[in-house]
Protein backbone atom coordinates (compact mmCIF):
# COMPACT_ATOMS: atom_id res chain seq x y z
CA UNK A 1 0.00 0.00 0.00
CA UNK A 2 1.35 3.43 -0.97
CA UNK A 3 1.80 6.36 1.37
CA UNK A 4 -0.66 9.20 0.82
CA UNK A 5 -0.54 12.80 2.02
CA UNK A 6 -2.90 15.75 2.13
CA UNK A 7 -1.12 18.45 0.10
CA UNK A 8 -3.73 21.16 0.22
CA UNK A 9 -7.03 22.27 1.65
CA UNK A 10 -9.64 24.71 0.42
CA UNK A 11 -12.55 26.18 2.37
CA UNK A 12 -15.40 28.41 1.30
CA UNK A 13 -14.50 31.94 2.49
CA UNK A 14 -17.08 31.64 5.28
CA UNK A 15 -19.27 29.07 7.02
CA UNK A 16 -22.56 30.76 7.89
CA UNK A 17 -26.27 30.03 8.37
CA UNK A 18 -27.35 31.13 4.91
CA UNK A 19 -25.36 31.70 1.73
CA UNK A 20 -28.14 33.37 -0.25
CA UNK A 21 -25.72 34.95 -2.72
CA UNK A 22 -24.73 31.68 -4.45
CA UNK A 23 -26.37 28.44 -5.52
CA UNK A 24 -25.12 25.01 -4.46
CA UNK A 25 -22.55 24.36 -7.24
CA UNK A 26 -21.29 27.95 -7.03
CA UNK A 27 -20.77 27.66 -3.30
CA UNK A 28 -18.86 24.37 -3.55
CA UNK A 29 -16.73 25.74 -6.40
CA UNK A 30 -15.38 28.42 -4.05
CA UNK A 31 -13.73 25.70 -1.96
CA UNK A 32 -12.45 23.92 -5.09
CA UNK A 33 -10.93 27.20 -6.31
CA UNK A 34 -9.36 27.77 -2.89
CA UNK A 35 -7.77 24.30 -2.97
CA UNK A 36 -6.30 25.00 -6.42
CA UNK A 37 -5.09 28.41 -5.28
CA UNK A 38 -3.50 27.03 -2.12
CA UNK A 39 -1.69 24.18 -3.92
CA UNK A 40 -0.94 26.02 -7.20
CA UNK A 41 -2.35 22.96 -8.98
CA UNK A 42 -4.73 23.07 -11.94
CA UNK A 43 -7.60 20.74 -12.88
CA UNK A 44 -5.18 18.93 -15.22
CA UNK A 45 -3.23 17.73 -12.18
CA UNK A 46 -6.28 15.93 -10.72
CA UNK A 47 -6.77 12.27 -11.68
CA UNK A 48 -10.07 11.57 -9.95
CA UNK A 49 -12.62 13.20 -7.66
CA UNK A 50 -14.68 12.05 -4.71
CA UNK A 51 -17.65 14.13 -3.61
CA UNK A 52 -19.76 13.92 -0.49
CA UNK A 53 -22.73 15.47 1.27
CA UNK A 54 -25.58 14.23 3.42
CA UNK A 55 -28.34 12.18 1.92
CA UNK A 56 -31.69 13.98 1.70
CA UNK A 57 -30.72 17.28 3.28
CA UNK A 58 -31.07 19.47 0.19
CA UNK A 59 -33.31 17.01 -1.62
CA UNK A 60 -30.88 16.82 -4.55
CA UNK A 61 -30.23 13.20 -5.37
CA UNK A 62 -27.28 13.68 -7.73
CA UNK A 63 -25.64 16.90 -6.64
CA UNK A 64 -22.23 15.74 -7.89
CA UNK A 65 -23.54 15.51 -11.45
CA UNK A 66 -25.38 18.82 -11.17
CA UNK A 67 -22.10 20.36 -10.09
CA UNK A 68 -19.76 18.36 -12.37
CA UNK A 69 -18.52 21.36 -14.37
CA UNK A 70 -18.16 23.55 -11.29
CA UNK A 71 -16.06 20.75 -9.74
CA UNK A 72 -13.83 20.66 -12.87
CA UNK A 73 -14.75 16.96 -13.02
CA UNK A 74 -15.51 16.48 -16.71
CA UNK A 75 -13.87 13.38 -18.22
CA UNK A 76 -12.57 12.20 -14.84
CA UNK A 77 -13.46 9.29 -12.54
CA UNK A 78 -15.99 10.81 -10.13
CA UNK A 79 -18.11 9.31 -7.37
CA UNK A 80 -20.41 10.48 -4.62
CA UNK A 81 -20.09 9.18 -1.07
CA UNK A 82 -22.84 9.43 1.54
CA UNK A 83 -22.51 7.82 4.98
CA UNK A 84 -24.43 10.28 7.15
CA UNK A 85 -22.54 12.53 9.56
CA UNK A 86 -19.31 10.75 8.67
CA UNK A 87 -19.68 11.60 4.97
CA UNK A 88 -16.84 14.13 4.97
CA UNK A 89 -14.31 11.67 6.29
CA UNK A 90 -15.64 8.78 4.20
CA UNK A 91 -15.12 11.02 1.15
CA UNK A 92 -11.52 11.64 2.23
CA UNK A 93 -11.03 7.92 2.91
CA UNK A 94 -12.30 7.14 -0.57
CA UNK A 95 -9.75 9.55 -2.06
CA UNK A 96 -7.11 7.90 0.13
CA UNK A 97 -8.09 4.43 -1.17
CA UNK A 98 -7.88 5.72 -4.76
CA UNK A 99 -4.25 6.72 -4.23
CA UNK A 100 -3.05 4.11 -1.70
CA UNK A 101 -4.22 1.38 -4.08
CA UNK A 102 -2.00 2.72 -6.86
CA UNK A 103 -4.90 3.37 -9.21
CA UNK A 104 -4.52 7.18 -9.11
CA UNK A 105 -1.82 9.65 -8.04
CA UNK A 106 -3.62 12.90 -7.21
CA UNK A 107 -7.26 12.91 -6.05
CA UNK A 108 -9.53 15.74 -4.94
CA UNK A 109 -12.08 15.12 -2.17
CA UNK A 110 -14.96 17.60 -2.13
CA UNK A 111 -17.40 17.88 0.77
CA UNK A 112 -20.14 20.38 1.48
CA UNK A 113 -23.57 21.16 2.82
CA UNK A 114 -25.96 24.01 2.21
CA UNK A 115 -28.35 23.28 5.02
CA UNK A 116 -30.26 26.52 4.61
CA UNK A 117 -31.77 25.20 1.36
CA UNK A 118 -33.22 22.00 2.71
CA UNK A 119 -34.88 20.60 5.76
CA UNK A 120 -32.30 18.96 7.94
CA UNK A 121 -34.76 17.57 10.50
CA UNK A 122 -36.70 15.88 7.71
CA UNK A 123 -33.32 14.72 6.43
CA UNK A 124 -32.52 13.25 9.82
CA UNK A 125 -35.93 11.59 9.93
CA UNK A 126 -35.08 9.99 6.59
CA UNK A 127 -31.96 8.49 8.09
CA UNK A 128 -33.67 6.72 10.94
CA UNK A 129 -36.81 5.93 8.97
CA UNK A 130 -38.48 3.62 8.62
CA UNK A 131 -37.31 1.86 11.79
CA UNK A 132 -37.68 4.86 14.03
CA UNK A 133 -41.28 5.27 13.08
CA UNK A 134 -42.01 1.93 14.67
CA UNK A 135 -40.63 3.19 17.93
CA UNK A 136 -41.80 6.74 17.72
CA UNK A 137 -45.38 5.78 17.16
CA UNK A 138 -45.72 4.30 20.62
CA UNK A 139 -48.16 6.87 21.82
CA UNK A 140 -46.48 9.58 19.84
CA UNK A 141 -47.40 11.30 16.65
CA UNK A 142 -44.39 11.39 14.38
CA UNK A 143 -45.15 14.31 12.12
CA UNK A 144 -47.81 15.99 14.20
CA UNK A 145 -47.42 18.16 17.25
CA UNK A 146 -45.21 15.66 19.06
CA UNK A 147 -43.04 15.01 16.02
CA UNK A 148 -39.91 13.01 16.85
CA UNK A 149 -41.29 12.97 20.36
CA UNK A 150 -39.51 9.79 21.37
CA UNK A 151 -36.29 11.56 20.61
CA UNK A 152 -37.39 14.48 22.74
CA UNK A 153 -36.62 16.96 19.97
CA UNK A 154 -34.81 15.53 16.95
CA UNK A 155 -31.20 14.49 17.24
CA UNK A 156 -30.71 16.54 20.40
CA UNK A 157 -33.15 14.30 22.20
CA UNK A 158 -31.46 11.14 20.99
CA UNK A 159 -28.09 12.53 22.11
CA UNK A 160 -29.57 13.36 25.51
CA UNK A 161 -29.66 9.66 26.43
CA UNK A 162 -26.02 9.42 25.41
CA UNK A 163 -25.13 12.45 27.53
CA UNK A 164 -26.96 10.93 30.50
CA UNK A 165 -24.98 7.73 30.14
CA UNK A 166 -21.69 9.60 29.69
CA UNK A 167 -22.27 11.65 32.86
CA UNK A 168 -23.23 8.53 34.80
CA UNK A 169 -20.18 6.49 33.77
CA UNK A 170 -17.55 9.23 33.82
CA UNK A 171 -18.47 10.99 37.03
CA UNK A 172 -18.47 14.30 35.15
CA UNK A 173 -21.02 16.97 36.11
CA UNK A 174 -23.39 18.75 33.71
CA UNK A 175 -21.15 21.80 34.36
CA UNK A 176 -18.34 20.03 32.52
CA UNK A 177 -20.53 20.02 29.41
CA UNK A 178 -21.00 23.78 29.86
CA UNK A 179 -17.27 24.23 30.28
CA UNK A 180 -16.37 22.21 27.16
CA UNK A 181 -18.99 24.16 25.22
CA UNK A 182 -17.50 27.48 26.33
CA UNK A 183 -13.96 26.34 25.48
CA UNK A 184 -14.88 25.24 21.96
CA UNK A 185 -16.98 28.31 21.18
CA UNK A 186 -14.08 30.47 22.35
CA UNK A 187 -11.70 28.49 20.10
CA UNK A 188 -14.11 29.02 17.21
CA UNK A 189 -13.93 32.77 17.83
CA UNK A 190 -10.29 32.54 16.68
CA UNK A 191 -11.08 30.51 13.53
CA UNK A 192 -12.09 32.49 10.43
CA UNK A 193 -13.72 29.34 8.96
CA UNK A 194 -15.91 28.73 12.01
CA UNK A 195 -19.59 29.62 12.02
CA UNK A 196 -20.39 30.66 15.62
CA UNK A 197 -17.46 32.93 16.40
CA UNK A 198 -18.10 34.50 19.76
CA UNK A 199 -15.97 34.26 22.86
CA UNK A 200 -18.27 32.40 25.22
CA UNK A 201 -18.32 31.87 28.97
CA UNK A 202 -19.78 29.07 31.05
CA UNK A 203 -22.41 31.55 32.26
CA UNK A 204 -23.38 32.30 28.63
CA UNK A 205 -23.98 28.58 28.04
CA UNK A 206 -25.89 28.17 31.30
CA UNK A 207 -28.22 31.02 30.32
CA UNK A 208 -29.58 29.00 27.36
CA UNK A 209 -32.78 26.92 27.76
CA UNK A 210 -32.91 23.16 28.04
CA UNK A 211 -33.84 21.18 24.94
CA UNK A 212 -33.74 17.70 26.45
CA UNK A 213 -32.24 17.20 29.87
CA UNK A 214 -29.24 17.34 30.36
CA UNK A 215 -28.66 19.11 27.04
CA UNK A 216 -29.27 22.83 26.61
CA UNK A 217 -29.59 24.84 23.43
CA UNK A 218 -26.06 26.04 24.15
CA UNK A 219 -24.82 22.44 23.93
CA UNK A 220 -25.98 21.94 20.35
CA UNK A 221 -24.33 22.60 17.01
CA UNK A 222 -25.57 25.12 14.43
CA UNK A 223 -26.60 24.29 10.88
CA UNK A 224 -24.19 25.83 8.40
CA UNK A 225 -23.63 26.44 4.72
CA UNK A 226 -20.09 25.77 3.52
CA UNK A 227 -17.69 23.44 1.70
CA UNK A 228 -14.27 21.91 2.28
CA UNK A 229 -11.92 20.38 -0.25
CA UNK A 230 -8.74 18.34 0.32
CA UNK A 231 -6.25 17.24 -2.32
CA UNK A 232 -4.37 14.02 -1.60
CA UNK A 233 -1.33 12.68 -3.44
CA UNK A 234 1.00 9.70 -3.56
CA UNK A 235 4.46 10.01 -1.98
CA UNK A 236 6.06 10.42 -5.40
CA UNK A 237 3.66 13.20 -6.38
CA UNK A 238 4.03 14.89 -2.99
CA UNK A 239 7.72 15.32 -3.81
CA UNK A 240 6.92 16.69 -7.26
CA UNK A 241 3.96 18.95 -6.49
CA UNK A 242 3.77 19.95 -2.86
CA UNK A 243 5.47 22.56 -0.71
CA UNK A 244 3.96 21.07 2.45
CA UNK A 245 2.15 17.89 3.39
CA UNK A 246 0.39 16.09 6.23
CA UNK A 247 0.48 12.33 5.87
CA UNK A 248 -2.59 10.16 6.22
CA UNK A 249 -0.96 7.41 8.25
CA UNK A 250 -3.96 5.48 9.48
CA UNK A 251 -7.61 5.11 8.54
CA UNK A 252 -10.37 3.12 10.17
CA UNK A 253 -14.13 2.86 10.14
CA UNK A 254 -16.65 0.57 11.81
CA UNK A 255 -20.35 0.16 12.37
CA UNK A 256 -22.18 -1.47 15.23
CA UNK A 257 -25.73 -2.62 15.69
CA UNK A 258 -27.92 -0.80 13.18
CA UNK A 259 -30.77 -0.67 15.68
CA UNK A 260 -32.54 2.64 15.65
CA UNK A 261 -30.19 5.40 16.74
CA UNK A 262 -27.94 2.64 17.95
CA UNK A 263 -29.51 1.88 21.30
CA UNK A 264 -33.16 1.13 20.75
CA UNK A 265 -34.38 -2.29 19.72
CA UNK A 266 -30.95 -3.85 19.28
CA UNK A 267 -28.39 -5.49 21.55
CA UNK A 268 -26.80 -2.21 22.61
CA UNK A 269 -28.42 -0.72 25.67
CA UNK A 270 -25.82 1.95 26.45
CA UNK A 271 -26.00 4.90 24.05
CA UNK A 272 -22.49 5.90 25.10
CA UNK A 273 -20.99 2.46 24.45
CA UNK A 274 -19.82 3.41 20.95
CA UNK A 275 -17.75 0.29 20.39
CA UNK A 276 -17.11 1.28 16.73
CA UNK A 277 -15.00 4.17 18.01
CA UNK A 278 -12.67 1.69 19.67
CA UNK A 279 -12.66 -0.60 16.61
CA UNK A 280 -12.01 2.17 14.09
CA UNK A 281 -9.38 3.95 16.16
CA UNK A 282 -7.50 0.72 17.01
CA UNK A 283 -7.25 -0.02 13.30
CA UNK A 284 -6.09 3.49 12.45
CA UNK A 285 -3.53 3.62 15.27
CA UNK A 286 -2.13 0.21 14.28
CA UNK A 287 -1.75 1.35 10.66
CA UNK A 288 0.00 4.50 11.81
CA UNK A 289 2.33 2.60 14.15
CA UNK A 290 0.89 4.34 17.22
CA UNK A 291 1.18 2.08 20.26
CA UNK A 292 -0.08 4.35 23.05
CA UNK A 293 -2.35 7.07 21.69
CA UNK A 294 -2.58 8.75 25.10
CA UNK A 295 1.16 9.49 24.87
CA UNK A 296 1.81 9.74 21.12
CA UNK A 297 -1.12 11.82 19.87
CA UNK A 298 -0.46 15.57 20.03
CA UNK A 299 -3.91 16.94 19.14
CA UNK A 300 -7.46 15.73 18.63
CA UNK A 301 -10.34 16.85 16.42
CA UNK A 302 -13.49 15.10 17.63
CA UNK A 303 -16.86 15.06 15.86
CA UNK A 304 -19.19 16.66 18.37
CA UNK A 305 -22.67 17.66 17.35
CA UNK A 306 -23.23 18.04 21.09
CA UNK A 307 -20.87 19.45 23.68
CA UNK A 308 -20.58 16.35 25.88
CA UNK A 309 -19.24 14.36 22.96
CA UNK A 310 -15.70 15.76 22.75
CA UNK A 311 -15.11 14.49 26.27
CA UNK A 312 -16.77 11.15 25.59
CA UNK A 313 -14.82 10.55 22.38
CA UNK A 314 -11.43 11.31 23.98
CA UNK A 315 -12.13 8.34 26.25
CA UNK A 316 -13.53 6.10 23.52
CA UNK A 317 -10.55 6.79 21.25
CA UNK A 318 -8.06 5.82 23.96
CA UNK A 319 -6.66 9.33 24.38
CA UNK A 320 -7.25 9.07 28.12
CA UNK A 321 -8.76 6.58 30.54
CA UNK A 322 -12.52 6.34 31.04
CA UNK A 323 -13.61 9.06 33.42
CA UNK A 324 -10.47 11.16 32.84
CA UNK A 325 -11.52 13.53 30.04
CA UNK A 326 -13.38 15.98 32.26
CA UNK A 327 -10.41 16.07 34.64
CA UNK A 328 -8.15 16.95 31.70
CA UNK A 329 -10.61 19.72 30.83
CA UNK A 330 -10.42 21.05 34.41
CA UNK A 331 -6.62 20.92 34.27
CA UNK A 332 -6.52 22.96 31.05
CA UNK A 333 -5.03 20.05 29.06
CA UNK A 334 -7.62 20.43 26.29
CA UNK A 335 -6.86 24.13 25.66
CA UNK A 336 -5.09 25.22 22.48
CA UNK A 337 -1.85 25.53 24.45
CA UNK A 338 -2.53 22.43 26.56
CA UNK A 339 -1.14 18.92 26.51
CA UNK A 340 -3.86 17.54 24.21
CA UNK A 341 -5.46 20.45 22.35
CA UNK A 342 -8.98 19.24 21.51
CA UNK A 343 -11.11 20.90 18.85
CA UNK A 344 -8.87 23.94 18.50
CA UNK A 345 -11.07 24.64 15.47
CA UNK A 346 -14.20 24.95 17.61
CA UNK A 347 -15.42 21.56 16.43
CA UNK A 348 -18.63 20.53 14.73
CA UNK A 349 -20.23 22.09 17.76
CA UNK A 350 -19.37 25.54 16.34
CA UNK A 351 -19.53 24.85 12.58
CA UNK A 352 -21.72 22.22 11.00
CA UNK A 353 -22.00 22.17 7.23
CA UNK A 354 -22.70 18.54 7.90
CA UNK A 355 -21.35 16.85 4.75
CA UNK A 356 -18.10 18.75 5.37
CA UNK A 357 -18.11 18.33 9.16
CA UNK A 358 -16.21 15.03 9.29
CA UNK A 359 -13.79 16.41 6.63
CA UNK A 360 -13.05 19.55 8.63
CA UNK A 361 -11.61 17.38 11.39
CA UNK A 362 -8.72 15.90 9.32
CA UNK A 363 -8.23 19.13 7.33
CA UNK A 364 -7.84 21.02 10.62
CA UNK A 365 -5.25 18.43 11.72
CA UNK A 366 -3.46 18.68 8.35
CA UNK A 367 -3.25 22.48 8.50
CA UNK A 368 -2.10 22.34 12.13
CA UNK A 369 0.67 19.88 11.15
CA UNK A 370 1.67 22.08 8.16
CA UNK A 371 1.45 25.16 10.44
CA UNK A 372 -0.78 26.82 7.87
CA UNK A 373 -3.66 27.71 10.21
CA UNK A 374 -5.29 31.02 9.38
CA UNK A 375 -6.58 32.99 12.35
CA UNK A 376 -5.53 32.68 15.96
CA UNK A 377 -5.91 29.00 16.78
CA UNK A 378 -2.57 27.58 15.62
CA UNK A 379 -1.44 25.11 18.28
CA UNK A 380 1.90 26.40 19.55
CA UNK A 381 3.62 23.03 20.04
CA UNK A 382 4.90 20.88 17.18
CA UNK A 383 2.31 18.36 16.01
CA UNK A 384 3.82 15.02 15.14
CA UNK A 385 0.66 12.89 15.27
CA UNK A 386 -2.96 14.01 15.18
CA UNK A 387 -6.21 12.08 15.39
CA UNK A 388 -9.47 13.09 13.75
CA UNK A 389 -12.83 11.43 14.15
CA UNK A 390 -16.23 11.32 12.49
CA UNK A 391 -19.53 10.05 13.89
CA UNK A 392 -22.73 9.43 12.05
CA UNK A 393 -24.86 6.87 10.33
CA UNK A 394 -27.80 6.12 12.61
CA UNK A 395 -25.54 7.07 15.54
CA UNK A 396 -23.49 3.91 15.15
CA UNK A 397 -20.92 4.59 12.43
CA UNK A 398 -17.46 5.92 13.23
CA UNK A 399 -14.53 6.97 11.05
CA UNK A 400 -11.02 7.77 12.26
CA UNK A 401 -8.03 9.28 10.45
CA UNK A 402 -4.57 9.52 12.00
CA UNK A 403 -2.33 12.13 10.43
CA UNK A 404 1.40 12.67 10.88
CA UNK A 405 4.23 14.98 9.94
CA UNK A 406 6.15 12.02 8.50
CA UNK A 407 4.92 9.17 6.27
CA UNK A 408 4.51 5.64 7.54
CA UNK A 409 7.64 3.52 7.40
CA UNK A 410 7.79 -0.21 6.93
CA UNK A 411 4.18 -1.16 7.72
CA UNK A 412 2.21 -3.24 5.22
CA UNK B 1 -27.19 44.40 1.83
CA UNK B 2 -28.29 47.09 -0.61
CA UNK B 3 -31.69 47.12 -2.25
CA UNK B 4 -30.05 46.50 -5.60
CA UNK B 5 -28.34 43.35 -4.34
CA UNK B 6 -31.58 42.23 -2.75
CA UNK B 7 -33.32 42.26 -6.15
CA UNK B 8 -30.85 39.83 -7.75
CA UNK B 9 -31.24 37.33 -4.94
CA UNK B 10 -33.97 34.94 -6.01
CA UNK B 11 -35.06 31.61 -4.67
CA UNK B 12 -36.64 28.77 -6.63
CA UNK B 13 -39.16 27.41 -4.14
CA UNK B 14 -39.82 23.70 -4.74
CA UNK B 15 -42.64 22.54 -2.45
CA UNK B 16 -42.14 18.79 -2.76
CA UNK B 17 -44.57 16.92 -0.56
CA UNK B 18 -43.84 13.21 -0.70
CA UNK B 19 -45.64 10.48 1.15
CA UNK B 20 -43.78 7.21 1.49
CA UNK B 21 -45.41 3.95 2.49
CA UNK B 22 -42.91 1.68 4.20
CA UNK B 23 -43.92 -1.91 4.92
CA UNK B 24 -43.10 -2.61 8.53
CA UNK B 25 -42.03 -6.15 7.63
CA UNK B 26 -42.95 -9.59 8.90
CA UNK B 27 -41.52 -9.16 12.38
CA UNK B 28 -43.12 -5.84 13.28
CA UNK B 29 -46.36 -6.99 11.65
CA UNK B 30 -46.54 -9.82 14.16
CA UNK B 31 -45.51 -7.45 16.96
CA UNK B 32 -48.41 -5.12 16.13
CA UNK B 33 -50.84 -8.05 16.08
CA UNK B 34 -49.55 -8.89 19.59
CA UNK B 35 -50.23 -5.34 20.79
CA UNK B 36 -53.78 -5.81 19.51
CA UNK B 37 -54.08 -8.58 22.13
CA UNK B 38 -52.38 -6.37 24.77
CA UNK B 39 -49.24 -8.52 24.56
CA UNK B 40 -45.71 -7.25 23.91
CA UNK B 41 -43.85 -9.80 21.81
CA UNK B 42 -40.11 -10.06 21.27
CA UNK B 43 -37.78 -12.53 19.60
CA UNK B 44 -34.99 -14.54 21.17
CA UNK B 45 -31.60 -15.10 19.56
CA UNK B 46 -30.57 -18.78 19.53
CA UNK B 47 -26.94 -17.65 19.76
CA UNK B 48 -26.62 -15.23 22.68
CA UNK B 49 -30.18 -15.45 24.08
CA UNK B 50 -30.83 -11.73 23.51
CA UNK B 51 -34.52 -10.90 23.56
CA UNK B 52 -35.19 -8.02 21.20
CA UNK B 53 -38.26 -5.77 21.29
CA UNK B 54 -39.60 -4.63 18.90
CA UNK B 55 -38.53 -7.78 17.10
CA UNK B 56 -36.18 -7.96 14.15
CA UNK B 57 -34.95 -10.81 12.00
CA UNK B 58 -31.19 -11.02 12.55
CA UNK B 59 -28.94 -10.86 15.58
CA UNK B 60 -26.03 -8.82 14.23
CA UNK B 61 -23.65 -10.15 16.86
CA UNK B 62 -24.30 -13.83 16.19
CA UNK B 63 -25.40 -13.62 12.54
CA UNK B 64 -28.31 -15.83 13.56
CA UNK B 65 -31.93 -15.64 12.47
CA UNK B 66 -34.11 -14.98 15.51
CA UNK B 67 -37.34 -16.96 15.29
CA UNK B 68 -38.33 -17.88 18.82
CA UNK B 69 -41.17 -15.56 19.90
CA UNK B 70 -41.47 -14.67 23.58
CA UNK B 71 -43.86 -12.44 25.46
CA UNK B 72 -42.18 -9.73 27.55
CA UNK B 73 -43.35 -7.13 30.07
CA UNK B 74 -45.84 -5.60 30.62
CA UNK B 75 -43.71 -4.29 33.47
CA UNK B 76 -40.19 -3.06 33.07
CA UNK B 77 -37.45 -0.81 34.43
CA UNK B 78 -36.38 2.67 33.35
CA UNK B 79 -32.77 2.37 32.17
CA UNK B 80 -32.29 5.91 30.85
CA UNK B 81 -34.49 8.94 30.34
CA UNK B 82 -34.61 12.47 29.06
CA UNK B 83 -36.94 15.32 29.92
CA UNK B 84 -38.11 16.90 26.70
CA UNK B 85 -38.62 20.66 26.83
CA UNK B 86 -39.48 20.96 23.13
CA UNK B 87 -41.54 19.33 20.45
CA UNK B 88 -40.46 19.10 16.86
CA UNK B 89 -43.28 19.85 14.50
CA UNK B 90 -42.41 19.22 10.85
CA UNK B 91 -38.88 20.41 11.39
CA UNK B 92 -39.82 23.37 13.57
CA UNK B 93 -38.76 23.26 17.20
CA UNK B 94 -41.55 24.42 19.48
CA UNK B 95 -41.51 24.84 23.22
CA UNK B 96 -43.61 22.08 24.78
CA UNK B 97 -46.62 23.20 26.85
CA UNK B 98 -45.31 21.06 29.67
CA UNK B 99 -42.06 19.18 30.01
CA UNK B 100 -42.49 15.46 29.50
CA UNK B 101 -40.53 12.32 30.22
CA UNK B 102 -39.34 9.99 27.50
CA UNK B 103 -37.61 6.92 28.90
CA UNK B 104 -35.76 3.91 27.59
CA UNK B 105 -37.56 1.02 29.23
CA UNK B 106 -36.16 -2.49 29.62
CA UNK B 107 -39.22 -4.70 29.68
CA UNK B 108 -39.08 -7.72 31.98
CA UNK B 109 -37.70 -10.59 29.92
CA UNK B 110 -36.16 -8.34 27.25
CA UNK B 111 -32.53 -7.36 26.77
CA UNK B 112 -33.20 -4.38 24.49
CA UNK B 113 -34.70 -0.98 25.25
CA UNK B 114 -37.98 0.55 24.16
CA UNK B 115 -38.43 4.33 24.14
CA UNK B 116 -41.76 5.46 25.47
CA UNK B 117 -43.53 8.32 27.16
CA UNK B 118 -43.90 7.92 30.89
CA UNK B 119 -46.96 9.53 32.48
CA UNK B 120 -48.10 9.65 36.07
CA UNK B 121 -44.75 10.76 37.48
CA UNK B 122 -43.25 14.23 37.67
CA UNK B 123 -40.00 15.02 35.82
CA UNK B 124 -38.35 15.83 39.15
CA UNK B 125 -39.20 12.38 40.53
CA UNK B 126 -38.28 10.15 37.60
CA UNK B 127 -35.13 8.09 38.06
CA UNK B 128 -33.15 5.26 36.54
CA UNK B 129 -34.28 1.99 38.06
CA UNK B 130 -37.89 3.07 38.47
CA UNK B 131 -40.40 0.29 37.79
CA UNK B 132 -43.06 1.04 35.19
CA UNK B 133 -45.82 -0.82 33.40
CA UNK B 134 -47.27 -0.59 29.92
CA UNK B 135 -50.67 1.03 29.46
CA UNK B 136 -52.68 -0.08 26.44
CA UNK B 137 -55.40 1.74 24.59
CA UNK B 138 -58.90 0.55 25.32
CA UNK B 139 -60.30 -0.62 23.00
CA UNK B 140 -57.23 -1.67 21.04
CA UNK B 141 -57.17 -1.09 17.30
CA UNK B 142 -54.32 -3.31 15.97
CA UNK B 143 -51.89 -0.45 15.63
CA UNK B 144 -48.56 0.60 17.14
CA UNK B 145 -50.45 3.16 19.15
CA UNK B 146 -52.16 0.37 21.11
CA UNK B 147 -49.16 0.60 23.45
CA UNK B 148 -50.04 4.08 24.64
CA UNK B 149 -47.43 4.87 27.32
CA UNK B 150 -45.91 3.66 30.57
CA UNK B 151 -46.79 4.61 34.13
CA UNK B 152 -45.32 3.76 37.54
CA UNK B 153 -45.92 0.11 38.46
CA UNK B 154 -47.53 -0.99 41.68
Amino acid sequence: MRNVGIIGVGYTPVFVSKRKDVNIPEMISEAVDAAFRNTKLTPDDIDAITFGNMQTFEGVNMPHLWAADHMRALDKPYMRIATGGTTGMSTLHSAYYHVASGLHDVVMAITWEKQSEGDSQVGLSGIVMPEAMVMVQHGMDLFGGKGMGAMGGGSTGAAAYQAMSYLHHSGADPEHIDKMAALERSNAALNPYAHLRKKTTVADIQATPFVSWPLRFGHTCPTSDGATVAIVASEEMVEKLADSVAWINGVGCATSDPATVNFIEGQITDPAEQEPARMASSKAYAMAGIKDPSKEIDMAEMYNGFAHQSLMWLEKLGLCKEGEAHKMLDAGALNIDGELPTNASGGVFSTNAIGASAMNRPTECALQIMRKIEGGHQIPKKIKNAVSHGWGGMFQYVTVTVLGDEPRHGQG
Amino acid sequence: MSAQQERIVATAVVPLDFTYNYRVGQYVERYIKGLGQKKIMGVKCPGDASVIVPPRKYCGRCNEIMNEWVEVGPEGTIENFTIAHVNLNKGVVEKADTEYIVALVKLDGATSLLPAKVLGVSPVDVEVGMRVKAVFKDPVEDSLEDLSHFEPAG
